[in-house]
């Protein structure tokens, strides 16, 4: 019996309708506004524009939109990775340190964005950063975010460093600090590399913490939302057509690393 | 391990390079959630403290309720059926056969999308005169409303895309705990003469159980604070939780102490429901 090609058209089947709610954005995307609002909807393109792409690049919120959405992620990712690096080589080193950690990374992964965001923005209006133009308050809030990811994927890569490399630099006259710089530091790199892309992921698409934090600086994902709210259906396909370009990218050359970061945490 | 020469005294110095993450935590984490508590308890007309006034102002408010009572249903219920389906998926990509690698990476799109945009598909998908009811139609059926804020139909509809999206996760899960499971025991079955259904409930699906388990717990805490796919699918009236709510609240009333109260009230369901995440964490 032959299942095989049976399987794999049920197969993509399962899929194109999985993703065709995307692949109508994109036709969105390239159609005119006025085809988005005809009822009944089409499904293929009549007319093929590139209308909506303009429209959005002479939107100077935009451009403003990819500074702030790029340097907050930038600034997260150096950030979280300056802090979880030192405590996942700790605690990978220092099998004491492994559970009061881990506990502490189940309370910050678990903890609702939304109450945590009311409080910040309070604090952020008196502390000058509610609204930041570098959206420095949502950096903050974004290395808070990314620290439980970056701190279980980082200290998966250090741990399979062998601590006897570490140990025969120190005999060989190296300073703590020398081992982990020139020994450890450059041996778990792909995961160093994982977590910086990891966290930079996680604020690029963050929505939650953006939209209460940074009213009217916008970053990208409230950008979209205001635009899709405010009836521009065409515009805001071609925004999200924009977005999903450079995530697609990089899942298709991460997706272990991502796979990995997905599955950290989950008790493995 | 041999002791180098030192030893205790660089552990702990060790353990002193865990600290400015601990300090990030308690001046980002501890600290806000402390000031919510205050503000949550702070009277908003007079300032005085403490105060019950704030919780006073939720019980007086239908939405909040409606918030509440959400915040336990959509999280069930989408929990529910991103198990079914993920384990559905799981079950049918560890089959073997030609294209199932390219379709367990296809699989996964939905969920490593930004967020935002998936949703911002969802919102035209059920648009009065979207996609959804473009298919009713091309099919002869009537249009539905989807979004009627308070509707049953507006519920399912926010449980279908919060789903949809986070199905990926679950499915993931699975595989990871089908591929661990030993070829043998799959081999032994067949020799036993267990084939399909049985093999599948009587010996497939125990051994899952402790994926299972991830799973529930994980997804659980994470639908809690379900925030994006309602408000962005059904505004902020449309199908409320908590953290809509809050959202709301602070936004487009200004109303710091009730958002505050409702914020810590979202806070402490999340404790309460991840308290069995941390156990097991600490135990393991």
């Amino acid at each position: 019996m032959k299942r095989g090609p049976i399987l794999l058209a049920a197969g993509l089947v399962v899929v194109a309708a999985d993703l065709l709610p995307l692949a109508l954005v994109a036709k969105q995307a390239f159609t005119p506004e006025a085809e988005s609002f005809a009822w009944p909807p089409t499904w293929i393109p009549a007319t093929l524009t590139a209308d909506n792409f303009r429209a959005l690049r002479s939107a100077a919120e935009l451009e403003y939109g990819f500074f702030l959405s790029g340097t907050v992620a930038l600034c997260s990712a150096l950030g979280t990775l300056s802090l979880a690096l030192p405590a996942a080589w700790v605690s990978a080193r220092h099998p004491r340190l492994d559970r009061p950690l881990d506990a502490l990374m189940v309370v910050a992964r678990a903890f609702p964005s939304i109450a945590l965001a009311v409080p910040l923005a309070a604090l952020f209006v008196r502390a000058g950063l509610y609204n930041h133009p570098a959206g420095l308050g949502l950096w903050f809030a974004h290395t808070l975010l990314g620290l439980p990811f970056a701190f279980l994927v980082l200290r998966t890569g250090f741990a399979s460093v062998p601590r006897e490399l570490e140990e025969a630099a120190l005999l060989d006259g190296a300073t703590p600090l020398g081992a982990f710089w020139r020994v450890s530091l450059p041996l778990a790199r792909s995961s160093v590399a994982a977590a910086a892309v990891l966290v930079f992921l996680v604020s690029w698409d963050e929505f939650a913490y953006a939209l209460l934090l940074q009213v009217t600086n916008r970053p990208l994902p409230p950008l979209l939302y205001y635009l899709a709210a405010f009836g521009h259906p065409g515009m805001a396909s071609a925004m999200a057509v924009v977005m999903l370009v450079p995530a697609l990218a990089i899942i298709a050359l991460l997706e272990p690393a991502l796979r990995a970061g997905v599955l950290a945490g989950s008790g493995r | 391990m041999r002791q180098l020469p030192g030893a205790p005294r660089r552990g702990r110095a060790a353990a002193s390079l865990a600290l400015p993450m601990i300090a990030y935590f308690a001046l980002f984490l501890a600290y806000p959630t402390a000031h919510a508590v205050r503000l949550a308890f702070t009277d908003p007309f007079s300032g005085a403290f403490p105060s019950a006034e704030n919780f006073r102002l939720l019980r007086a408010d239908p939405l909040f309720w409606r918030a509440l009572a959400n915040n336990a249903i959509l999280p069930a219920l989408s929990v529910a059926l991103e198990v079914i389906l993920g384990l559905a998926l799981a079950l049918f990509l560890s089959l073997r056969f030609p294209g199932r690698r390219f379709l367990r990476t296809a699989v996964i799109v939905p969920f490593a999308l930004p967020e935002i945009v998936f949703l911002t598909a969802m919102r035209y998908v059920f648009a009065p005169r979207g996609y959804a009811n473009g298919a009713l139609v091309l099919l002869g059926l009537p249009p539905v409303e989807w979004l009627l804020p308070g509707r049953v139909a507006t519920l399912a509809t926010v449980v279908a895309a919060d789903a949809w999206r986070v199905t990926p996760v679950v499915f993931l899960l699975f595989l990871a705990a089908l591929a661990s499971i030993p070829e043998e025991i799959g081999e032994a079955a067949v020799l036993d003469g267990a084939t399909g259904w049985r093999r599948l409930v009587h010996i497939t699906l125990p051994l899952l159980r402790p994926a299972l388990r991830a799973a529930l717990l994980l997804r659980g805490v994470d639908a809690l604070r379900i925030f994006a796919t309602p408000l962005v699918v059904a505004g902020a009236e449309g199908a409320p939780v908590l953290s809509t709510y809050a959202y709301h609240q602070w936004s487009d009333y200004g109303n710091e102490g009730m958002a505050a109260a409702a914020a810590t009230a979202l806070a402490l369901l999340s404790a309460v429901c991840a308290a069995p995440l941390l156990r097991r964490e600490v135990r393991r």
